[in-house]
């Protein structure tokens, strides 16, 4: 009784420290500080930008199969961007670019990192919010202003950025160079402003947290691979994203105050524009100093949470769990020295691309191991597929086929045909677009429960896997042959060039395999969020999983849990351990508990702990022989 | 008990909070970093540096920052000998060093631009010098707030605690900025 009342008078102590006395709608849903509820806000932003983003990518589908082609209808949703039911230049350019941005940063830097780091962080490390809860809201609204003022430029006459989502200069340093080089990349570059102020803010939270934060008994080494690698990612976050701003800052001057930081002897029309001295390539280091780490800040948090559902649903320990780690680190080291493959035709030093390339070719070293660690992970394991299960599988397929390509582009000699051709594009989708995307969305099944405490529905959740499984790998794997055959990328119709006629018919294939997967999605929406309102109610555990996240009670409470934080006392793949008596040991059951089932090496050497564990061994074997006799 | 747990709790929400402070100051680091990367590739390339004798008041202003720190480092030690009067006296005192300091480096421009060095250049590195000294003016006004803030805390007496708080968190990040700026205008002294 005395224990019972005890918690009672702590719970409410609790939310005395956290002033949540009288929560209004207003604090609830909208300028919320609980990381459940802003992992939930960026869950839905991320998702609403993705559905716009592949809509933008339809629209260019189009013309790339159609290229002279007239739809009337596009007239009619775009007016003048789409005069005669044909889509511009002008907006195609527009099209990819805010496509590219959008995906990359909004969906699944923020969308990804931003729901998973905040649910999981503090639910998985035992922790009552984040460092700074204040901190974590601003981020939100942070990335909700950047995305607003995203979406505005297509509604301003001259249409959004159109310099491709690395915005190279000159075209977007001079306001008049093209279209979009006008008033879209400025709000294209106050957006990403307040977008890499809000990843830094989120960022900073997450790597505070887990190290200062983690409840009792939870070292780093008992932490799951989710937190490893959203930690890891929030550090190369921390360590890149400045120097993007520091890069775009020097843009605002170039284009606004007249300076050269990337300028030099450009002839517009007739006139001679006074900048001199300039570099567009110091653009391109800057940028892909940030740009490179940025591809793994959108893979890492994707490795980790397949990490953990490849476990839990092959109801086996991870394979490697050391070597995961350490690969992480390693991939998080590297990714700081490769930037140069970006450029290997930039005229750059043969000396200088021969290290970037070994410093490439290095990378795919710990991506091989964490592949291979999934595999073997997945080998006799006793699997449940889940949808969640396939899609963290879809993530290995997809990471292999589009890793593969990435080494063939990391050799300076092979790039030098392949850069800029449609060989980078079925890349970068296979690696990014499909797999990074496949583990966010084995994330969204997987914890659908505990973000909304209902199930979604598994019918539809394998509908929407092999429908968005079968065209992902329609879409992307033609393009390689494309980007063989040297069709660049980014242009605008494959009717004004000779060697690209052939391909058409090949673009036809394409689009139409791009829709069925847009339409798969369909699939996913209604499911989710049908699901958060009518889906079945989920219980506590619902994929028996030994994680801390499944210990807290399905309703949310600020602070997660009522009373004490869990402690912990083993890692978090105790599955399918021989002599146990179920199948999962989550980690908050000490050793005490489960004599049967624990190893020598569970005690890390703790001798108090052997000796105890051997005396019971004893007495077992005395017991058993005595039945015996 | 139930005292001890919160008191647990509350300890490491600020010790998380002060480590937000040195990963801000982390990151800020490498977007200088990012600037005199670029100074230095950038002169590199081209072979000359900004070409300039740096305006004779960066030197004033350095030593004005470097006090500044004194006077703030003075402030927590004051604090923790409990002299609450010198503490707040040596608060101000930081900030207006701080007012000063940003003064003299708008003065240092206007002597640049007096000399034809201006903002606008067709030498990249010039236009630098006005950058990273400006982003820098940007930290001392954040820097001057946290110092403010310090000291609002020690008028206010606000509990124990978070008044330690707020001068940890101002003192990181003064002396961040100073080193900071110590490490700009060496680098700009010997890239010219
Ligand atoms: C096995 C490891 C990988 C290697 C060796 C590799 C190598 C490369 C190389 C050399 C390029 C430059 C191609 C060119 O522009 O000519 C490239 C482009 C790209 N890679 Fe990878 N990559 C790897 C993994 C990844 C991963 C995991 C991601 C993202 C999740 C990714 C995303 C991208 C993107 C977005 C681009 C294109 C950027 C652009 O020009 O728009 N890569 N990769
Ligand atoms: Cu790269």
């Amino acid at each position: 009784m005395s224990t019972i009342s005890l918690h009672d008078t702590h719970n409410h102590d609790n939310h005395d420290d956290h002033g949540h006395h009288k929560e209004t709608f207003l604090t609830k849903y909208i300028f919320s500080q609980d990381h459940k509820m802003i992992a939930k806000q960026f869950l839905i932003t991320g998702i609403i930008m993705a559905v716009i983003a592949m809509g933008l990518s339809i629209l260019f589908r189009i013309q790339l199969a159609w290229p002279d082609k007239n739809f009337p209808i596009l007239e009619t949703f775009l007016g003048e961007w789409a005069a005669g039911g044909r889509i511009k230049p002008d907006f195609y350019l527009a099209l990819v670019t805010i496509h590219g941005t959008i995906m990359v940063f909004f969906v699944l830097t923020a969308g990804l990192s931003g729901t998973f780091s905040n649910l999981l962080i503090p639910l998985q490390l035992g922790a009552r919010d984040m460092a700074s809860p204040f901190l974590n809201m601003l981020s939100y609204w942070f990335f909700f202003s950047a995305c607003v003022i995203m979406m505005s430029s297509f509604f301003i006459q001259t249409g959004p950025a159109s310099a491709g989502w690395t915005i190279y200069p000159p075209l977007s340093a001079l306001p008049t160079a093209i279209k979009g080089s006008g008033m879209g990349m400025t709000l294209w570059l106050i957006s990403m402003v307040l977008f890499v102020a809000s990843s830094l803010m989120g960022g900073i939270n997450y790597v505070s947290t887990v190290l200062n934060m983690r409840t009792k008994g939870m070292d780093l080494w008992k932490m799951p691979l989710t937190i490893w690698a959203f930690f890891l990612t929030a550090t190369l976050g921390i360590l890149s994203f400045p120097v993007l701003v520091a890069g775009v800052v020097l843009l605002v001057f170039d284009r606004s105050f007249g300076t050269s930081f990337y300028l030099s002897d450009i002839v517009m029309g007739t006139q001679v524009l006074p900048n001199e001295g300039g570099s567009p390539i110091l653009w391109q280091h800057l940028f892909w100093f940030l740009g490179h780490p940025e591809v793994y800040i959108v893979i890492m948090p994707a490795l980790g949470i397949s990490s953990e559902i490849i476990s839990v649903n092959s109801r086996k320990p991870i394979f490697g769990y050391h070597a995961m780690v350490y690969s992480l680190i390693g991939i998080t080291i590297l990714s700081f020295i490769v930037w140069g493959h970006h450029m290997f035709i930039t005229g750059m030093n043969p000396l200088l691309g021969g290290v970037f390339m070994i410093t490439t070719l290095i990378i795919a070293v710990p991506s091989a191991v964490k592949t291979f660690n999934y595999l073997a992970t997945l080998w006799r394991g006793n699997i449940r597929f889940t949808p969640a299960m396939l899609f963290a599988i879809g993530l290995v397929s997809f990471f292999i086929s589009g890793g593969l390509t990435g080494i063939f582009l990391g050799n300076a000699a092979l790039d030098i045909n392949l850069h800029d051709t449609y060989f980078v594009v079925a890349h970068f989708h296979l690696v990014m677009g499909s797999a990074a995307i496949f583990g966010m969305l084995a994330g969204v099944y997987h914890w659908f429960p505990k973000m909304f405490g209902r199930m979604m529905s598994n019918k539809l959740g394998y509908l929407h896997f092999w429908l968005t499984f079968i065209s992902a790998y329609l879409v992307f794997f033609p393009l390689h042959f494309l980007g063989l055959d040297g069709v660049p990328r980014r242009y605008y119709a494959f009717t004004e060039f000779e060697f690209m006629q052939k391909w058409l018919t090949v673009n036809v294939f394409v689009t139409w395999s791009a829709i069925m997967g847009a339409l798969a999605q369909v699939a996913f929406l209604w499911n989710f969020f049908y699901s958060i309102f009518k889906g079945k109610r989920a219980p506590q555990n619902p994929w028996e999983a030994n994680t801390l996240e499944w210990t807290a009670p399905v309703e949310h409470l600020h602070g997660n849990w009522p009373g004490e934080i869990p402690t912990v006392y083993r890692w978090p793949y105790d599955y399918s351990k021989p002599g146990a008596e179920e199948d999962f040991i989550p980690q908050t059951i000490p050793f005490s508990q489960t004599m049967s089932s624990n190893m020598p090496h569970d005690f890390e050497g703790n001798s108090e702990s052997e000796r105890i564990q051997r005396e019971w061994e004893e007495q077992e074997a005395a017991a058993k022989k005595a039945k015996l006799d | 008990m139930v005292q001890s747990i919160k008191q647990e709790e509350l300890g490491i929400q600020f010790k998380a909070k002060k480590f937000i402070i040195w990963l801000f100051v982390v990151s800020s680091t490498i977007m200088f970093g990012g600037w005199t990367s670029y100074y230095i590739v950038f002169s590199a390339s081209k072979g000359k540096g900004h070409g300039i004798v740096l305006p004779e008041l960066f030197i004033y202003s350095t030593v004005v920052l470097l006090v500044s720190s004194a006077f703030l480092f003075l402030a927590s030690k004051a604090f923790k000998n409990g002299n609450y009067s010198s503490q707040k006296l040596f608060l101000s005192i930081t900030i207006l060093l701080g007012i000063t300091f940003g003064v003299l480096q708008v003065d240092a421009w206007g002597s640049m631009v007096r000399t034809g060095a201006f903002f606008s250049n067709n030498n990249a590195a010039i236009s630098l010098i006005y950058v990273v000294s400006g982003f820098h003016i940007l930290h001392i006004f954040a820097g001057i707030c946290l110092v403010f803030s310090a000291l609002m805390g020690a008028y206010k007496e606000i509990p124990l605690q978070r008044r330690i708080y707020r001068m940890e968190i101002a003192s990181i990040f003064w002396h961040f900025i100073d080193i900071l700026w110590i490490y700009l205008y060496v680098f700009l002294l010997l890239n010219s």
